[in-house]
């Protein structure tokens, strides 16, 4: 028997991931050990903490392109870039996890075993939250983190599964309607497991193909093997099942309303921002990387894809009246967006999907964030007939609220038009019409739930159940400040982030 | 930075930095807010003014192939270089007029928001709106890039929007989602073509796009119809217009103004700076078209005209012809078409902004704009009789007055054009013209003159100083246009004949 | 062992057949029973029936390792844990059976028999003429030390993150499972004892069920010295388990 040839491992590249995974550890201990009533400063500290030492570990990656860890691992332009997205994305998301004065305890229940509407969880309502949400959010962005940076599809199932699994659980955490968030998770669960069934069937099939899980192996083997074609159709097609669940890509986006609305509110704004991050990093790396030379197969179907989902997105958007709904339908179609941008399969279809992911990410957490504000007695008031008359009541909220609303609907000087712009120009180049066509119809179409939600803040009499807006506690007021700010220098000058995924955007095989 | 770059900037900057200060501004502080955004809209107006150069040409008018667009003033830096996008902007003879006009109408439109807020009071942001806007209607006469100019045609959008929603009369909810998406409509189509234009030639500098023509037979058709379509919205040719009637009549007295004065001129201004110089080959195809929907927009509007009964509905079509004529000049695609064009838009701006003001004060004295109900103001009214009186006789296009040169021109253009189907439309467009009169003496024959009706009869007599102050300076104007219509046209004549060229290249 | 390789190596061996022609539909009724079943024990059940069939099936396939791990840790160990969990958490099989959406189970059917359809002969057209390539490479050093390298190199990233895996579900399943006594509801010795013998309360030990010469059924009732039945002999969760209404009512003797 030969000796182990011991991969080298580059633990300044992986540092992002080790801190990560290390503070969540240190989380698990602290819930172990350290008394309850002190468990949240320690909890949010360690994890705020946790996340900047990683930002300062991606930003030292910088420039970095290597392979490591025995070919698992890819740091790259691409990496970086969209590690730090996530990390940032994942830090405002933290900020609203962590805010405990809108509501006594904060967004989580203390006890989730107890039976909703039982006498003791009548008697929980003013207990102070869960504080194992902290290490469950650290465990998430860092399986996040390795999903965008996995080199193999191992390791990006491992990823997918990591992260997935405390996203679960977080649904099923919200303090208040804890059926529909219960709900929430266990279809989130069963849908999700049943799209990593077809992830694990998809890497089978390649394997079957390739002989081959890592990327540059099935590149090589995409232009002579002699295996059928049918197996790497086949696995690409199931492969991509599983990354467009959970992207939210129509026709496997059925998940993502009720999901949304029953989550905790910065639950549901930690997937839109994050989660989309991971999803559509993965899918680049996964196309450009992998399967590059069978584009010409693929594009016209991912393309359909994309199409529907923009449509089902814009549609289904205009009829709903649960604001959490509402976003949601609408990052179904913005998955159909990027889809749009990854499609032009260039360098600046690369850069563009990047710089999109960034731009939408801040605009909907800030928005998720805002949703938290507006408050009756039994919680969160997210019926739009509930937000009429708004705007009389608290014009700045609603006149940031509005603004987040107009990005989304790409109107100029926001975030929204300037990453809108940049996809669709690679797909143009590209000579992908038909999907900007599409696209820019859909928006269109979009724009109207959006002004819709604007005009009744604005134009409509407040009514005697219109809820009150709380003010926000610092974390909050500093969440909703840096969203709102991104998305207006996003919209302004957008030339230095757009530099940044430019230089970038270069996959390492 | 040249003072000229410096001045292109601070046309721009002044009225988005009184907006966003009026904005901010508490409520208590309503006066002292409209205040300043009129200060700012003053000085807006002079910054806007100063930016005139008189001679133009430079040195590099001269040369073996002159750039079509030779702009006075010129500021081009890298707004996202990775997307290509660039801030160009610069102001030449074409635009100049538009502009001055623009920040002129918004001034006076704050000056009259100081004195006088419409229901639900708050003047402070209809202020803060009217300056907003003013950003994007002067932004979008002064980009000379694709995108830039699609940008500034958007941000109009909204603040108009909440002008009319917020401040408009009863029917205001219908008409301002009218207006939205009608607007939009034409958005869409817009971007498409600037994506078309873009994405084919590269570059989206209207400069470059002029004098190069990078475009192919194909992709021009292709792109001059998505802009025309996009544009024609906003202009409005018929059969887009129908957006126009709804808003204006609801709108409040100085959103009639500004849609009416300044925002319309976008759709046009747009059609020969955009449309026509980056799409030339596209022009020509599409010329007829344009042309035979113009001269079906005169006769459609005036003869709505004659059959409205509801005075700011009346002006309100009356655009809808007036806007027919420019267009008309546009599609001849010749020197004095396009002259007739532009002193069109300045001459309709004045003098539709000047009777909206007018029909604005009628109401607000009568509480009605019904002609039937109104009837005999000359006896009880004199001062305000006599200046609607003026207003009609200017819009109506009588020799002298700003209104005659624009649409005699276009039809001289047409007519100069040649062939039959110019001129049947030269012939048609001239009794469209007859007919502009004939509805224009119809309401002041309503209005004027006969005995005072019971609502005239109870209405106050004088004039109000602030109403005096805003309407003077235009109806001095459409004094001097119609004299010296040379002010105009002297500044396009440059501009115009290089546009000229580059189409019949 | 070596036997087993040599045949998969080269064509299939017919004991090979013979095993997977037998044990294939086993496997496959298994996961049927599965999911068709109404009781969660049989359903448990039928999936260590499918489990240890993939066993031997991974055996057979010169996987000896990853076959002895299915059936000592998944069937012996996972599933046996289940089966405890279920006998003692207690069968609850009152799944609500009514369909919200109509046609969805035949939908469903159809469309999982379509795709499993679609797969398998997609599978089957494209590995018809493939030889299986590379299993003594694999096995070279035996197959645990095989797979020990891979894990240890190339996968020993992925490995190790299986870890934040584990804790995760062992955080989630505290969370979502344990549910913390407050202390004033901890009770001790001395309040149990005054509970007990509280005014109201029955402190000696109830009555059993009756036995009889007609009925020997835990449901039962004891007779009272008056003649009466004594309700309180019967367990309290007798009605509420899911039992057949004549299980279900109390037996009183015929007389």
């Amino acid at each position: 028997m030969s000796d182990l040839q011991l991969p080298h491992i580059n633990y300044a590249a992986l540092a992002p991931m080790l801190i990560l995974f290390g503070a969540a550890c240190a989380g698990i201990l602290i819930e172990a050990f350290v008394p309850r009533e002190r468990r949240y400063p320690v909890q949010l500290g360690l994890s705020l903490a946790g996340v900047v030492a990683a930002g300062v570990a991606v930003i030292t990656q910088a420039g970095t392109r290597t392979i490591t860890a025995g070919g698992a691992i890819a740091v790259d332009g691409p990496t970086v870039f969209l590690q730090g997205a996530i990390l940032a994305l994942g830090l405002v998301a933290l900020l609203f996890v962590g805010e405990r004065s809108l509501e006594a305890g904060g967004p989580f229940v203390a006890q989730a075993a107890l039976i909703a509407g039982s006498e003791p969880d009548r008697r929980q309502v003013v207990r102070p939250g869960a504080t194992e949400v902290y290490p469950l959010m650290l465990f998430a962005i860092g399986g996040m983190e390795l999903f965008v940076a996995a080199n193999d599809l191992l390791t990006m199932f491992v990823a997918l599964e990591v992260f997935s699994l405390p996203l679960y659980l977080m649904c099923a955490l919200a303090r208040r309607r804890r059926l529909l968030s219960q709900e929430a998770a266990l279809k989130y669960f069963l849908l999700g497991s049943y799209s990593s069934g077809f992830f694990l069937f998809g890497i089978a099939l390649i394997y079957g193909f390739a002989g081959r899980v890592d990327f540059a192996g099935i590149h090589a083997a995409a232009l002579g093997s002699d295996r059928s074609n049918a197996l790497l159709y086949g696995g690409l097609a199931l492969l991509s099942i599983g990354l467009l669940f959970k992207a939210a890509a129509a026709p496997f986006h059925v998940w993502t309303p009720d999901v949304y609305q029953g989550a905790p509110t910065p639950v549901t704004g930690f997937m839109a921002a994050c989660t989309k991050v991971a999803a559509f990093g993965a899918l680049l790396r996964v196309l450009y990387v992998a399967f590059d030379r069978v584009s010409w197969d693929y594009r016209p179907v991912l393309g359909v894809v994309a199409i529907l989902t923009m449509l089902v997105g814009a549609v289904f958007a205009v009829t709903q009246t649960d604001l959490k709904r509402l976003l949601a339908y609408s990052s179904i179609a913005n998955a159909g967006y990027l889809l749009v941008g990854v499609l032009a399969m260039s360098k600046d279809g690369l850069s563009s999907s990047m710089f999109y992911l960034v731009a939408y990410g801040f605009t909907v957490l800030a928005a998720f964030g805002t949703l938290t504000l507006v408050r009756d007695a039994d919680g969160e008031a997210n019926h739009l007939s509930r937000w009429a008359g708004l705007g009389r009541r608290s014009p700045v909220f609603a006149a940031a609220f509005t603004f987040l609303l107009l990005a989304f609907a790409g109107i100029p000087l926001t975030s929204g038009f300037t990453s809108k712009f940049a996809v669709f120009a690679a797909a143009l180049d590209d000579g992908q019409t038909w999907l900007v066509v599409a696209g820019v119809i859909t928006s269109m179409v979009l724009a109207f739930p959006y002004l819709r939600v604007v005009v009744m803040m604005w134009l409509s009499e407040p009514a005697e159940s219109t809820p009150t807006v709380s003010i926000p506690g610092v974390l909050t007021s500093t969440g909703l400040a840096i969203g709102v700010a991104a998305t207006l220098v996003l919209g302004l000058v957008p030339a230095p982030l757009l530099d940044l995924s430019t230089k970038a955007a270069e996959f390492v095989r | 930075m040249s003072a000229g770059q410096v001045a292109l900037v601070a046309t721009l900057a002044v009225p988005a930095v009184g907006a966003s200060v009026v904005a901010a501004l508490p409520s208590r502080a309503d006066r002292a807010a409209r205040l300043v955004g009129t200060v700012a809209a003053a000085v807006t107006l002079v910054v806007s003014a100063a930016l005139y150069r008189p001679g133009d040409g430079g040195w590099f008018s001269f040369g073996p192939n002159p750039p079509a667009i030779r702009p006075w003033h010129d500021l081009d830096v890298s707004w996202a270089s990775g997307l290509d996008l660039r801030f160009h902007l610069g102001v030449d003879g074409i635009s100049y007029p538009l502009v001055v006009l623009t920040a002129l109408l918004t001034l006076l439109c704050c000056g009259y928001t100081l004195w006088h807020v419409p229901d639900p009071g708050r003047g402070r942001l209809l202020t803060a709106l009217l300056l907003a806007i003013e950003v994007g209607i002067l932004g979008t006469f002064l980009a000379l890039d694709l995108v830039l100019f699609f940008v500034f045609f958007e941000v109009v959008l909204l603040p108009m929007y909440a002008v009319i929603a917020v401040w408009g009369g009863p029917d205001r909810r219908h008409a301002a989602r009218k207006f939205v998406l009608y607007t939009l409509l034409g958005s869409v189509l817009l971007l498409v073509g600037v994506f078309t234009v873009v994405s084919a030639a590269g570059t989206g500098d209207i400069v470059a796009l002029t004098a190069a023509n990078p475009l192919s037979r194909g992709t021009q058709l292709a792109a001059f119809t998505l802009l025309a379509l996009g544009l024609a919205v906003k202009a409005p040719l018929w059969p887009l217009h129908t957006w126009l009637p709804d808003a204006h009549t609801e709108a409040p007295t100085v959103g009639s103004v500004i849609l009416a004065g300044v925002l319309l001129k976008m759709g046009t201004y747009g059609l020969i700076r955009v449309a026509v110089g980056v799409a030339p080959e596209g022009a020509r195809w599409a010329a007829p078209v344009v042309g035979s929907l113009a001269v079906a927009a005169i006769i459609v509007g005036s003869l709505v005209c004659l059959a409205q009964r509801e005075l700011k509905r009346l002006i309100a079509y009356s655009s809808v012809g007036h806007m027919g004529f420019v267009m008309l000049g546009i599609a001849t695609l010749t020197a004095t078409g396009l002259q007739a064009a532009l002193i069109g838009n300045v001459a309709h701006g004045i003098i539709t902004g000047l009777l909206f003001f007018l029909a604005g004060a009628v109401k607000d004295r009568a509480h009605t704009g019904l002609l039937d109900d109104l009837g005999g103001l000359r006896e009880r009214a004199p001062g305000l009789a006599g200046v609607l009186g003026f207003a009609a006789i200017a819009s109506l296009g009588l020799p002298g007055l700003a209104g005659f040169w624009g649409e005699a021109f276009a039809v001289v253009g047409s007519l100069r054009r040649g062939g039959p189907l110019w001129s049947t439309l030269a012939a048609i467009a001239a009794l469209g013209g007859a007919l502009t009169a004939a509805y224009f003496l119809r309401l002041l024959r309503r209005v004027s003159h006969g005995p005072a009706s019971p609502v005239v009869a109870a209405m106050p007599a004088g004039l109000a100083r602030p109403e005096l102050a805003s309407w003077g300076p235009l109806v001095l104007l459409a004094l001097a246009v119609g004299l010296v219509p040379a002010l105009v046209l002297g500044m396009a004549h440059d501009p115009v004949q290089a546009l000229t060229e580059v189409v019949n290249r | 062992m070596s036997t087993v390789l040599a045949a998969a190596a080269g064509e299939m061996a017919t004991g090979e057949k013979v095993v997977f022609w037998i044990l294939g539909p086993i496997a496959l009724i298994g996961a049927l029973g599965m999911v068709l079943a109404r009781n969660a024990v049989h359903s448990a059940l039928w999936l260590v029936l499918t489990m240890l069939s993939l066993g031997v099936f991974y055996v057979m396939q010169a996987g000896p390792f990853i076959g002895m791990v299915q059936i000592i840790v998944y069937t012996g160990a996972i599933m046996m844990l289940f089966l405890f969990v279920l006998m003692l958490v207690g069968r609850d099989a009152s799944d609500s059976l009514i369909e919200t959406l109509r046609g969805q189970r035949v939908a469903a059917v159809a469309l999982g028999l379509g795709f499993a359809g679609l797969v398998c002969t997609g599978v089957y057209r494209a590995l018809r003429d493939t030889p299986p390539a590379g299993l003594e490479q694999a096995n070279e050093n035996g197959n645990v030390q095989g797979i020990a390298s891979l894990l240890f190199t190339k996968y020993v990233f992925a490995f190790e993150v299986t870890s934040a895996l584990l804790i995760t579900a062992a955080v989630g399943a505290m969370l979502l499972a344990h549910v913390e006594r407050r202390k004033e509801d901890k009770r001790d010795q001395a309040a149990r004892m005054r509970e007990r013998f509280a005014p109201g309360n029955y402190p000696g030990p109830k009555a059993g069920p009756g036995v009889y010469a007609t009925s020997d059924s835990v449901a039962t009732p004891a007779m009272l010295p008056d003649g009466t039945s004594a309700d309180r002999s019967i367990s309290r969760i007798l009605p509420t388990r899911e039992l057949t209404s004549s299980e279900k009512t109390p037996k009183g003797t015929e007389r």
